[in-house]
């Protein structure tokens, strides 16, 4: 299992060292220049603010430059706005991002289990259709549509929630719900099927001739199996509720991550598109190193150490 | 096994809480819900949004509306203008000029001190207007000192801050020295890269302007509160040395970057201003909530002199001709602006009174038979038989493609020629302008400082704004001589003479004149928004 650990480590580094050459290069491959502006801007000023930023220098020369201090950890400056280090935006930015993103996987998940199990209990019932039609629409309509109109129903129409901005519980509830959505309803979909599949095995049968209630079968035997499928798709889906969260946050004037990656790149902030690139992938590998692990944990079957021997 | 499963969906659930629960304890510092409604009986906040974070509220690096639009709020210059657009002695107290109106005396006020009592200085000026031009502060903003002698030379690295012309005579006189006599200098350092710092603190803390305790101020406002990404607060600031008229105590900025969100927000009353939302500027305008101001700039077109066919004036002509500037503005932008017929845009008074805008009159008429006229003459001038093909280039939006495909329609109905549209992101679109490499393209120009020479001079051969190749003797000479003519009324001619050649040359053609549109709640008064420059709240009041 260490082995299993160390080889796994070395080759995310590795993956990301990949991630951070390619993104470089292509962003410097890609036209334009974070000082472009529609406006007037003299040549001297231009070439005193790419000296600053050590543009300038050959694009190699900044790439060892760059490397040099990302093996400190050390992100750089933002060129856009000048007086603050990619450091410290990550920093205020993603625990924003991460409490929204977690918020609204467990409301995702939460909600998508029990909606899949009762619909699985109930399968081909009322109660199936109806959490079923939930699980169609949450996946079929965009999180931006979802947003707008509980926006315009609860905030505005109702007047139940603030329309925007992250200062309260309250002001948290509207976001984690248009990003939950989705999530939920694939989670539901997994949770029915598998839960349906697992509810007329063998075990389930006997267990229900020993007169167990349905409660107790449900918890005892069937969720734990059932909800392994939902456990693989968690760290996809952490993936997915981070980069759905980018026009969410745009939506709800949330101050998170997802504006400095889009604006980095229109602004051709290289600093800061270099270190939201870098957070987010070794963010994400690390995820899903931390499922396949927890993967190995919940079902004995898979054994990750034997590739190692 | 069960143990890890439920273990793994309690510790999802914990973390909801524990979410929650942090950010119930910060909403308990800031003042939302009933106390802010309670607090509103005895003071009086604005609340607007910024719709980002400000790049740098430090005057020489935040050159955009995000940053300057509260910044003119917090700091302010020798002058700051009134609700006519007009300079008004604000830090300075009166100021002299020189015969041959190249040298200018400011005098301080007694009574302008900064926000930490202290008061301002000529030295706090000299420091940052020379800290303005320093190249290793890298201003994107400092070519607007170029008008002060030696600011250039500094700025390039040719020369030295002993040679930039800005002298600190005494603790409340500074004395400037312009490379040229420019009449509209009091107006153009009422921009807030002329706003002076505190020279003390800037040696001694680089980072005041990062956070709000260490920020030092000499406007109405200081700054109170800053939580970085999400709002700021203003409060009104005492020691300003007019503190008596400022009715604001307190402005709240939120950072609110989607139109609809703003508009929603403003509908529940959490701002009192929002701008218009693109799909509903039709239906408040009918309803007549959505307000109209003048913004000093130009929707235009520039066409690549280099390439072909636009080296031929009769074909630009053609192109400029067959377009109705009218149409767009009432059919596809249907935002109220001013349709262009020249490039300056209204709102510069001349020495007699009238604006420049009238008196230069229309310098593009819509023609269409006139233009196809001139496109078979500059045809035969070339021996075209066949026009090459025209490529309009347009940065990726949907007010630009609109306009866009409006133009294709007028040129296949007027000209009998097909057009190509094609779309890049901005930042790839403004690099390809810039090196020459689109055909004919669509560009903007905002005015930096409130003069007609803004406008022209982008054209001069080589300068950074001209991107269209075109190249004018006669034109680059008339602009210099009207930087250096004392005469008001011999420079307005100049200037208008200038601009007939642009148009007789036609590298460019206009569309429209830009306008700020916006919504504000009816218990706001006072918010004055210049055509060139930056919100005013100084006499914004609440009823």
């Amino acid at each position: 299992m260490a082995k299993y650990v160390a080889n796994r480590l070395f080759a995310m580094l590795i993956t990301l060292w990949i991630i951070v050459t390619i993104t470089f290069f292509l962003m410097h491959a890609i036209p334009g220049s974070p000082f472009n502006q529609e406006r007037n801007t003299s040549e001297a000023v231009q070439r005193n603010l790419e000296a600053h930023y050590h543009l300038n220098e050959p694009v190699f020369v900044q790439y060892f430059i760059y490397l040099k201090s990302l093996a400190t950890l050390d992100f750089g400056p933002s060129i856009k706005q000048s007086s603050t280090s990619v450091n410290e935006m990550i920093g205020r930015g993603f625990p924003v991002s991460a409490e929204l993103g977690m918020l609204s996987l467990a409301i995702a998940v939460i909600s998508g289990v029990i909606l899949g199990i009762f619909a699985a209990l109930k399968h081909n019932g009322t109660i199936d259709y109806i959490a079923m039609t939930f699980a169609v629409i949450g996946i079929s309509v965009p999180n931006f549509i979802m947003a707008t109109l509980l926006i315009q129903q609860l905030a505005v129409n109702w007047e139940i929630f603030p329309v925007a901005t992250w200062s309260s519980p309250m002001h948290m509830v509207l976001p984690a719900v248009a990003l939950a959505t989705g999530p939920m309803a694939i989670i539901a979909r997994l949770t029915r099927s598998s839960m349906i599949e697992v509810l007329n095995q063998d075990y389930i049968l006997t267990a229900k001739a020993k007169g167990m209630s349905t409660y107790q079968i449900v918890i005892k035997h069937a969720m734990r199996n059932a909800l392994l499928p939902v456990i693989t798709i968690l760290g996809t889906l952490v993936a997915g509720v981070l980069t759905g969260s980018f026009v969410i946050e745009k939506i709800f004037a949330i101050p998170g991550m997802g504006k400095y990656f889009i604006n980095g790149i229109n602004d051709r902030d290289y600093p800061v598109i270099m270190g939201t690139t870098v957070f987010y992938s070794a963010f994400l590998i690390m995820m899903l190193f931390i499922v396949d692990i927890a993967y190995g944990i919940l079902d004995p079957r898979i054994k990750l150490h034997k590739r190692g021997n | 096994m069960k143990k890890i499963v439920t273990m793994f969906l309690s510790l999802l659930l914990l973390i909801g809480i524990v979410g929650c629960t942090t950010t119930q304890d910060s909403s308990s510092n800031s003042n939302s819900g009933s106390e802010g409604d309670s607090q509103e009986q005895s003071s009086k906040i604005l609340k607007l949004n910024n719709g980002a974070e400000p790049t740098s509220f430090d005057p020489p690096i935040g050159f955009d509306s995000v940053s300057w639009n509260a910044l003119n709020n917090l700091m302010e210059g020798m002058t700051r203008l009134d609700d006519n657009d007009e300079p008004q002695p604000a830090t300075a107290k009166e100021w002299d000029v020189s015969e041959d109106g190249k040298t200018y005396t400011f005098n301080i006020r007694e009574d302008a001190s900064w926000s930490n009592g202290e008061p301002v200085t000529a030295q706090d000026f000299e420091f940052a207007w020379k800290r303005l031009a320093n190249p290793d502060t890298a201003s994107p903003a400092a070519f607007l000192a170029y008008f002060i002698e030696g600011a250039e030379a500094y700025n390039t690295g040719e020369g030295s801050a002993e040679d930039m012309m800005v002298t600190a005579v005494d603790e409340k006189t500074l004395e400037v020295q312009l490379t040229s006599p420019v009449g509209f200098f009091p107006t153009l350092i009422s921009n807030p890269a002329f706003f002076p710092v505190h020279k003390e603190t800037v040696e001694q803390n680089p980072e005041w302007h990062t956070e709000a305790d260490s920020y030092v101020s000499n406007g109405p406002f200081k700054l109170s509160k800053w939580t970085h990404e999400t709002e700021f607060v203003f409060e009104k600031n005492e020691e300003y040395w007019d503190a008596e008229s400022v009715n604001l105590d307190e402005v709240h900025w939120a950072m609110v970057d989607d139109t609809n969100t703003e508009y929603q927000m403003y509908k529940t009353g959490d701002l009192h201003t929002s701008d218009v939302p693109a799909d509903l500027s039709e239906q408040l305008f009918d309803e007549g909530k959505a307000q109209v101001e003048d913004q000093s700039g130009t929707y235009f077109y520039r066409f690549n002199t280099e390439m072909e066919p636009f080296q031929n004036a009769n074909i630009r002509k053609a192109f400029a001709m067959a377009v109705d500037q009218q149409q767009i503005v009432e059919f596809v932008t249907k935002g109220q602006e001013k349709p262009a017929k020249g490039f300056v845009a209204y709102g510069f008074e001349d020495p007699s009174g009238g604006d420049f805008r009238e008196v230069g009159g229309d310098l593009v008429s819509t023609d269409a038979a006139k233009a196809k006229e001139l496109l078979e003459k500059g045809m035969e001038e070339e021996g075209y038989d066949t026009l090459p093909a025209v490529t309009l280039t347009y940065n990726t939006s949907d007010s630009h493609k609109k306009i866009a495909e409006t133009l294709q329609q007028m040129y296949k109905e007027s000209l009998g020629v097909d057009v190509e549209l094609a779309n890049q992101e901005w930042n790839v679109f403004s690099t390809e302008q810039k090196a020459l490499k689109l055909q004919f393209s669509r560009s903007s120009f905002l005015a930096d400082y409130a003069d007609p020479i803004n406008f022209l001079e982008s054209f001069q051969t080589g300068h950074s704004m001209n991107r269209t190749g075109w190249s004018n003797d006669e034109f680059d000479s008339l602009i210099e001589q009207a930087k250096n003519e004392t005469d008001e009324e011999k420079r307005f001619e100049l200037m208008h003479e200038a601009e007939s050649i642009l148009f007789d040359e036609m590298p460019i053609f206009p569309i429209h004149f830009y306008n700020h549109v916006y919504l504000q709640s009816e218990d706001v008064t006072g918010i004055v928004r210049h055509p060139v420059g930056y919100m005013e709240l100084k006499t914004a009041d609440i009823k």
